[in-house]
């Protein structure tokens, strides 16, 4: 108890190297760890999620974007395909599709163009207020309202895609229809709208007062027989109401209109088989990937690098192990003439190895309690830092 | 005694226990929601008791101008089975969220044979305000072959849902097509009598009818409950000297006066119901029927 008592002196006494003595070895203790509890979180978010996830089709390119993008929402946008690759899938009667348009953004939240079947794949429940039923309404994440203290009857607004383009989209102000229960999944981040509402915020659709019956000629350009041409003056509406909601109308043939993915539900397995024959043609402008098959070999490469990374770990952490072991022994040296003055007021040798000893063993408990409350702390939000960090 | 209460007590628990059982294999019926009333009837013929269908357009409004409100579209959203007609009727569903995959769109296998619109001209009537016919045509019941064809529709959807009563379902969509070919029949019947005699329509709704049946009729946009105004007499007047007729169809009974005033073109006046909506009495086949028996008025030579 002496030597322990004396030992914890003397290290508040020196309170800066004991510190960095405490810091380094946590360090070396704890990034192992950590490392490892937070990739194995990866691995069970990002296997949870592709498992889950029968097909995806999307434009000829990179699988890996596509599939960050349709699952996770990534930034990167996969090239986009046309709503007649959902009417082939339909046609087919070999699978249920579910079209994803994931371009904008509000604020720093991706914007969900899908069906409502996407609340039913995915399970998601209401925790307040309805799914959206209207164009223009959407559905938040658990995550974005409790950030930005929305609930139903609230407005977000969709980002412009690029601030000084005055030729792009006006933003779409969108009425919060309901907030989605927690999943602990890209879900809890993510703003879902209709399709065609994220057609509207793409600028394909809009809404604007009936030109026929326009008074204000300054906004025409010309008027022919069953025509009206307005020019850029003419504003349109930001925000779809139950009044204006008649004015809102689509340009174009929405088979031509663009989306990213389309999660296709196979009916069984054997048809879920001939749908990826359909797409193996080199002439396709779609590829039809397996989310699962993408993520592990994904998850393969984490590994590998996971692997390097635990092997620098290894000689950082053997080199720092040498190095605290010459602090020691410095410290020994440079403690030589208190090592003296112990042993003439008449401590023995083994005493003095205790005290010692005290030292080293309470520099370690402190590091491993260090350690242990980080490892608790990670244990406890590795869910949400993950999904922050890597996904 | 114990015996004697054994004697009925233990069957009665018995039938009751089969029936229970019964009932919870049999399940939910399936709730199917249509966007008219053909399509509705089409629903309940073809699934039987094994189909609970919603129509819920007010009986007093046109369900394809009618726009439900939120508490209705959660109805239809939360549907087993969302029945669409399709050829751009019933515009409020696009305009509303509902799940893709529960969507049947009948007239989806024909949708090469949709008849385009080229008239752009708005009515007012009634508390929906105006409204227009410009776009697609979108009565396609009203060709009894094409219906046949949106209850084929009807029926796959249903038999996927309901694979334990695919027999019976069978049974039911085999015994509706036998009755609608059997109208189809009776109208090119009569239609061949007297091959492209001159009609008006009062609507533009008898697209479907006139091309799946040879019929020539050249429609305007009548309401059958308003004056049309002077200016549509004078149009009709115009109309009627390239297109001498002596019959004009109404989607339902005219006005008297209407009917006066056109009786005095030499135009008389007969009621073709779309059948959009429930009758008070009968069904659609009756509705469809009576239209028949209407029509061969004017193919039997009595004009």
């Amino acid at each position: 108890m002496d030597s322990l008592y004396l030992a914890w002196r003397y290290l508040c006494f020196y309170k800066v190297r004991s510190f960095i003595l405490i810091g380094c070895i946590t360090v070396i203790a704890a990034l192992p760890l950590a490392l490892e509890i937070l990739v194995n979180e990866s691995e069970r978010q990002l296997s949870l999620r592709a498992e889950s996830t029968p097909l995806l089709i999307g434009a000829k390119g990179s699988a890996l974007d596509l599939v960050m993008n349709s699952l996770y929402f990534s930034d990167a946008s996969p090239e986009p395909i046309t709503m007649a690759a959902v009417d082939q899938i339909l046609e087919s009667d070999l699978a249920s599709p579910i079209p994803l348009l994931i371009r904008y953004r509000s604020r720093t939240f991706p914007i969900v163009g899908t069906t409502l079947d996407y609340l039913d794949f995915r399970q998601l429940e209401i925790k307040s207020g309805n799914p959206f039923s209207l164009l223009g309404q959407c559905l938040v994440g658990a995550e974005i309202a409790r950030q930005l203290d929305l609930g139903p009857g609230d407005h977000l607004t969709s980002s412009p895609e690029a601030m000084f383009d005055i030729a792009g989209v006006y933003p779409l102000k969108m009425r919060i229809s309901g907030v989605l229960a927690e999943t602990n999944s890209a879900d809890d981040r993510a703003v879902f709208v209709d399709i065609r509402t994220a057609w509207i915020i793409s600028g394909l659709g809009h809404g604007h007062t009936d030109l026929a019956k326009s008074t204000d000629e300054s906004v025409i350009l010309k008027r022919e027989a069953g025509q009206v041409t307005a020019n850029a003056k003419l504003m349109q509406y930001n925000e779809i109401t139950e009044d204006n909601i008649d004015r809102f109308h689509l340009h174009g043939d929405p088979v031509t209109f663009p989306i990213t993915a389309v999660l296709a539900l196979p009916h069984d397995e054997k048809s879920g088989t001939i749908l990826q024959g359909r797409y193996l043609d080199q002439d396709s402008n779609y590829q039809i990937v397996t989310p699962a098959k993408v993520v592990d070999s994904l998850l393969a490469n984490i590994f590998r690098i996971r692997n390097v990374l635990d092997a620098v770990i290894l000689m950082v952490g053997t080199a720092t192990l040498m190095a605290l072991v010459l602090v020691f022994s410095l410290s020994l040296r440079l403690r030589s003439k208190e090592m003296e003055t112990i042993f003439k007021i008449g401590s023995s040798r083994a005493t003095i190895s205790r005290l010692l000893g005290a030292e080293i063993t309470i520099i370690g408990c402190l590091s491993g309690l260090l350690c242990l409350i980080i490892m608790l702390l990670l244990n406890h939000y590795d869910v949400e830092l993950v999904r922050r960090l890597f996904i | 005694m114990n015996t004697r209460m054994s004697l009925y007590v233990l069957p009665a628990i018995t039938t009751l226990t089969l029936l229970f059982s019964a009932n919870c294999l049999a399940g939910k019926p399936l709730t199917v929601y249509t966007v008219n009333y053909p399509l509705a009837y089409f629903s309940e013929r073809i699934g039987g008791e094994f189909v609970d269908v919603v129509f819920p357009a007010p009986a007093d409004v046109d369900p394809a101008f009618w726009t439900p409100d939120e508490e209705t579209i959660g109805g239809y959203q939360k549907a087993d089975l969302i029945i669409i007609n399709g050829a751009g009727y019933a515009k409020w569903t696009q305009k509303v969220s509902l799940p893709l995959m529960r969507q049947v769109n009948t007239s989806k296998s024909f949708k090469d044979e949709y008849i385009s619109i080229e008239m752009n001209v708005t009515h007012r009537h009634g508390p929906e305000g105006d409204h227009s016919h410009a776009g697609t045509a979108f009565t396609t019941w009203l060709d009894l072959s094409l219906a046949s064809r949106q209850a084929e529709a009807i029926y796959k959807a249903l038999s996927r849902k309901l694979m334990d009563q695919k027999s019976i379902v069978q049974k039911n969509f085999e015994a509706l097509i036998a009755d609608l070919l059997h109208l189809d029949e009776q109208l090119q019947d009569l239609s061949d009598k007297k091959p492209a005699l001159p009609l008006l329509g009062s609507h533009p709704i008898y697209q479907y009818l006139a091309r799946g049946y040879g019929l020539n009729i050249s429609m305007v946009m009548w309401e059958p409950d308003e004056d049309p105004g002077e200016q549509q007499w004078r149009n009709l007047q115009t109309l009627v000297e390239d297109h001498a007729t002596s019959w004009m169809l109404w989607e339902d009974s005219p006005r008297p006066e209407s009917v006066k005033r056109l009786e005095e073109m030499g135009i008389k006046s007969l009621v073709y119901s779309p059948c959009f909506n429930r009758p008070d009495e009968g069904d659609f086949l009756t509705v469809m029927q009576q239209n028949v028996d209407n029509l061969s008025v004017v193919f039997s030579g009595a004009d």
